[in-house]
Formats: structure tokens, C-alpha cells, sequence
């Protein structure tokens, strides 16, 4: 017993650049040799994706883009699910950022399921408003009067001259929101200044840090469901049969898991025995 | 593939192995990957910020090509100014869509006063945008926290007990269960918050099991921060994975070894120079 509480407490002494070393192995071989785990679709994650398969075709949607490549493991692959969701059920799409990085993520977006893997005809079936800088003044913006906020589109296009544009007024001419974002002005902005005074639904994705600050609004019915993290863009992935980034990496999330969680369970451990020691003595 | 691509791969494979090697200790491939960050984030946010809302909204709506006339003196000004550029003020007046509004000189003003905190003499006129900024901030944030967080939140708490399709018991959806579970944490968080009385006694014993609540709610946070970090590290590892191939010319692995063998050899320099004796000195 004494042996095994001395190698605990060797463990607890260790430096931590070796901890840093173990992690990065056990994030590092799964990504090379994947395991296969299961992924199962949570309630809110069903929740976002039955919103979006309950809307009437040709549906306008607004998608919101506030995350940087800072974040890109975490929101990119929730942003081409949701894009995927969209085009494949029909449905308009009118892309807006709050970030300016945010941009470049949504044109890679973009590019990748509204051209390449759909063709859809820019203007028609899509619009790409882009970045504009103000924050929640913004959001308030879209909500009064989006005309004024973007006279031009992304490629400096005038919005009178965009079709899909037409009838599009302010915020309740969309039938849903989904804001797909990394922290501030984002998720929460967008449910107190768009959401919650117009009633149009919307959901959204979030990095993992920020879901236990966005969860009241879901359980309350304030928004419509969340995509939580990684696990949520690859449940959004196992949703709509199409794997891809984010069910590819939750090998590796679900390895360094359970490697920290060993680290915790021998640091506590370590921290008892030395603590019953220094009674003892 | 283009030298660019190839070029960009290598400059981001350095800038990650950079950032990682903080991880060992501070050292110059830290300093340079971070100091690169903030330069880069600072120019590449003050050039979106002037094309997106400086040029478009604000110059284009107080010199609207609309409206232009080379007789008028405010055009005049103009012409003047597209001397400095003609991107910035092409000749014929902003065409982006706007009337001309002279009200938008007001925040031109504040603007340039916020500038004005460079000249130290001059530095007390950016107090009026600051001024401005917070008392619009203030005024904005203020109905939306009401609206969204109190009252909205409220609303999520008091859920309907008497509601007969409710059942007592479910992990995933509303039940009668779940809502006493977060009135109790609701109130009970919120009676740890109270100070006017001294925790004893009843309110000694709820504000206690609010503290539960709280620490549960920080377990919470923290997991989900640690997954939010697992799945940044993934995202770069997969890149790291990409760039060692032959593709790339090897990018990874030649600046991995690169890098490890010069902070080795800084490691072992260290190592044999004897540390100096400040107070000696």
C-alpha cells in the first residue's frame, strides 16, 4: 500500500511539460489510427436539426458567422452541416458576420457546399452580406432596417440589384435564425436584441466553453436547441449521414478525455496522501 | 502545387510549433509567433474595420455619388480629398448606395476626437467619444439583459407544476423533477448572493447548498473549457499531420526538427553556463 501511495505521489510531483507530452500522444494517435467510437445525437442537437427539417422549402434563413480560425476545429464543421441542411432542403440562405475573421470562414463555407458540392446560383439561392463592424449595433441594425446596415454585399454588389433580396426588410422577413459563433458579439447578443423581441426562431453553435452560458436560453425556449462543441457538430454530422471533420476528431476528444480525467482523479489522490502525511508528522 | 500554398504551409506550421513550444518555456520562436499574432490581428482588423463601415457607411453617405456635383463647395472638399486617395475617395463621389446624410458628420467628429488621444494635449477631446460609446453601450445593453436575462429567464424558471402531460422524471426534456432542481438552484444561488444578513441558521443552510449549485455549475464550465481546448488542439494537429506530407515538402517534420534541435542546443548551452549571482554583481 505504502509502495502505491509513494508512486501516486511521485505521479503528483511529475513535471508538467511530461503531462503536456502524454496529451499530445493521446490526441495524436487516434487522429492517425481512429477508433470508431459511437456518436449518439443529444436532445438539443435533435432539437436544432428537426427546426431546420420542419421548415416550409424555400424558407428564408438567416446564418450568422462570429468565430475566428482560432476556432475553426470547433464551429467550421456546424457551419458546412447547417449550410448542407439548408441547400439540401431548398431553402434561402442569407449569410451575415459579426467578426470580421468570420468572413474568410464563411466564403471557405460557402465555396465548399453552396458551389461546389450544390451549385447553387449566387443571388438566387444564396446571398453573402459579410461583415459589418458595430457589434450588437448591428444586430439592432438587421432587426430595424437591414437596407441601411448593407447597401452592398460582400463583393460590393448593390442590394437593390441582388433578386433574393427583394422583400427583405428587416429581421422578421427571415423565417429562422442560426448563429453559429465562438464568444462575443455572438449567440447571446443575438438572442437579446434579434431573437427574443421579434419571435423568430433561431439556434445556434457554440464553442465548448461558451455552452453552459448559452444553455438557459435553451431550456427556457429562447432559442431553439444548440450544437455544443465538437460533439455537437459531429452529432449534427451523424444527423444528416455525412461525416466529416468533427466525427473524425471525436476519437481523439474522447482519448485526451479520459486521460485528463485519470490526471485529475492521480493529482487528487496525491494531494489526500500527501495532506494525511503531513498529519501524521 | 503553387509555391504560396506551399510557402503559407510552412510559415503555419512554424507559427504552431512556435506557440507549442511555450509549452517547454518562453524562447524566441514563442516571442516571434506571438508578436507576429498581435501585429497582424491589429492591421488586418483596422484595414476591415475602414472598408467595411469607415469608407462605405461613413464617407459614402456624407459624399453619396448621388448627389454629386462638382459646383457645390462640400464636393469641392471632396475633390480635394481624393487627391490623398482616389480608393478612398474615387472621383465622382462614393457610390455605395446611400443618400447623402450630413448627420453622419456627428460620429465623423466623435471619431476623429477618439484619435485625437494620440496628441497628449489633445487627448481630453476623446473622452466625449468615450463618452458617447459607453452611454450608447450602456443604454443598448441594459433592455436587452431585462428583456432576455431577467425577464426571459424568469419566465424558463417558473415552469408549470400543475401541467398534467409533464411527466415527474426524464433525463433529456422538461420534467416536473428538472424544474424544482432549477428553482431550487435559482434560489438558493441566489440567497449565497445576499450579504444584508448574516449566512445562519435557514439562510446559513441555503446560501450552503447554493454553493453546491455554483460549484457544479464551475465543474461544468471547466469540462466544457477543457473539451473546447481538446478540439483546438485536434484542429491543429490534423494541420500539422497535412503539412508533413510530401505535398508540402515535409514542412512538419523539418521544422519540428529544426526547432527541437535548436532549443536543445539552448537547453544544454544553459545548462553548462553557470547562473549569474545578481547581488555578486
Amino acid at each position: 500500500m505504502k509502495a502505491l501511495e509513494d508512486l501516486i505521489l511521485k505521479i503528483g510531483k511529475v513535471d508538467r511539460r511530461w503531462i503536456f507530452l502524454v496529451l499530445a500522444i493521446a490526441v495524436f494517435i487516434p487522429i492517425i489510427k481512429p477508433i470508431g467510437m459511437p456518436i449518439r445525437a443529444t436532445e438539443t442537437t435533435k432539437v436544432v436539426f428537426n427546426t431546420i427539417e420542419n421548415l416550409p422549402e424555400n424558407s428564408k434563413v438567416l446564418v450568422s458567422i462570429e468565430y475566428s480560425p482560432s476556432t475553426k476545429p470547433e464551429n467550421h464543421p456546424m457551419t458546412i452541416s447547417i449550410l448542407r441542411h439548408l441547400f439540401r432542403n431548398n431553402h434561402k440562405v442569407f449569410v451575415t458576420c459579426l467578426w470580421p475573421d468570420g468572413q474568410f470562414m464563411a466564403q471557405d463555407a460557402l465555396k465548399q457546399v453552396a458551389e461546389e458540392e450544390f451549385g447553387k446560383v449566387y443571388g438566387e439561392d444564396y446571398v453573402f452580406l459579410g461583415f459589418r463592424p458595430g457589434n450588437e449595433a448591428v444586430i439592432k441594425g438587421i432587426v430595424s432596417n437591414i437596407r441601411k446596415l448593407y447597401t452592398v454585399d460582400v463583393y460590393q454588389t448593390k442590394i437593390d440589384e441582388i433578386p433574393l433580396m427583394d422583400g427583405i426588410k428587416n429581421f422578421k422577413d427571415f423565417a429562422f435564425l442560426f448563429s453559429c459563433s465562438a464568444g462575443y458579439p455572438g449567440t447571446v447578443e443575438w438572442v437579446q436584441y434579434a431573437a427574443d423581441p421579434t419571435g423568430v426562431p433561431m439556434s445556434s453553435g457554440v464553442t465548448s466553453i461558451q455552452v453552459n452560458e448559452v444553455m438557459p436560453y435553451v431550456q427556457s425556449g429562447q432559442m431553439k436547441g444548440v450544437l455544443a462543441g465538437m460533439p455537437g457538430a459531429a452529432e449534427y454530422e451523424a444527423l444528416m449521414g455525412q461525416k466529416g471533420f468533427a466525427t473524425s476528431g471525436m476519437d481523439a476528444q474522447s482519448i485526451a478525455h479520459l486521460v485528463i480525467v485519470l490526471f485529475i482523479i492521480l493529482g487528487n489522490a496525491a494531494f489526500f496522501i500527501e495532506r494525511k502525511r503531513s498529519r501524521k508528522y | 502545387m503553387s509555391m504560396t500554398v506551399i510557402l503559407g504551409a510552412w510559415i503555419a506550421v512554424f507559427l504552431t510549433f512556435g506557440i507549442f513550444s511555450y509549452l517547454y518555456k518562453d524562447n524566441p520562436f514563442y516571442k516571434t509567433a506571438e508578436h507576429l499574432f498581435v501585429g497582424i490581428s491589429a492591421g488586418y482588423w483596422a484595414s476591415i474595420f475602414f472598408w467595411t463601415q469607415i469608407q462605405p457607411n461613413l464617407f459614402g453617405r456624407l459624399w453619396p455619388s448621388s448627389e454629386f456635383s462638382a459646383e457645390s463647395l462640400w464636393y469641392k472638399i471632396y475633390n480635394g480629398l481624393s487627391f490623398l486617395s482616389t480608393s478612398v475617395f474615387p472621383p465622382g463621389g462614393i457610390d455605395k448606395g446611400h443618400d447623402m446624410h450630413l448627420s453622419y458628420l456627428i460620429p465623423f467628429a466623435l471619431g476623429i476626437m477618439m484619435l485625437l488621444s494620440l496628441i497628449p494635449k489633445l487627448n481630453w477631446f476623446a473622452r466625449w467619444g468615450i463618452a458617447y460609446t459607453v452611454g450608447m453601450a450602456a443604454g443598448l445593453r441594459a433592455y436587452g439583459y431585462l428583456n432576455s436575462n431577467v425577464l426571459g429567464q424568469i419566465k424558463g424558471t417558473a415552469a408549470s407544476f400543475t401541467d398534467p402531460n409533464m411527466p415527474f422524471f426524464s433525463l433529456t426534456s422538461v420534467s416536473t423533477f428538472n424544474s424544482l432542481v432549477i428553482l431550487v438552484g435559482t434560489i438558493t444561488g441566489l440567497l449565497y448572493f445576499y450579504f444584508s444578513k448574516e449566512h445562519k441558521g435557514v439562510l446559513g443552510k441555503a446560501s450552503k447548498v447554493g454553493i453546491y449549485f455554483l460549484m457544479i455549475s464551475f465543474g461544468a464550465s471547466f469540462g466544457f473549457a477543457v473539451m473546447g481546448r481538446i478540439s483546438l488542439l485536434i484542429g491543429r494537429f490534423v494541420d500539422l499531420i497535412k503539412y508533413s506530407a510530401g505535398d508540402y515538402n515535409n514542412a512538419t517534420l523539418w521544422v519540428l526538427v529544426i526547432m527541437l534541435i535548436i532549443l536543445g542546443y539552448d537547453a544544454f548551452k544553459s545548462r553548462k553556463t553557470p547562473p549569474v549571482n545578481e547581488e555578486a554583481v
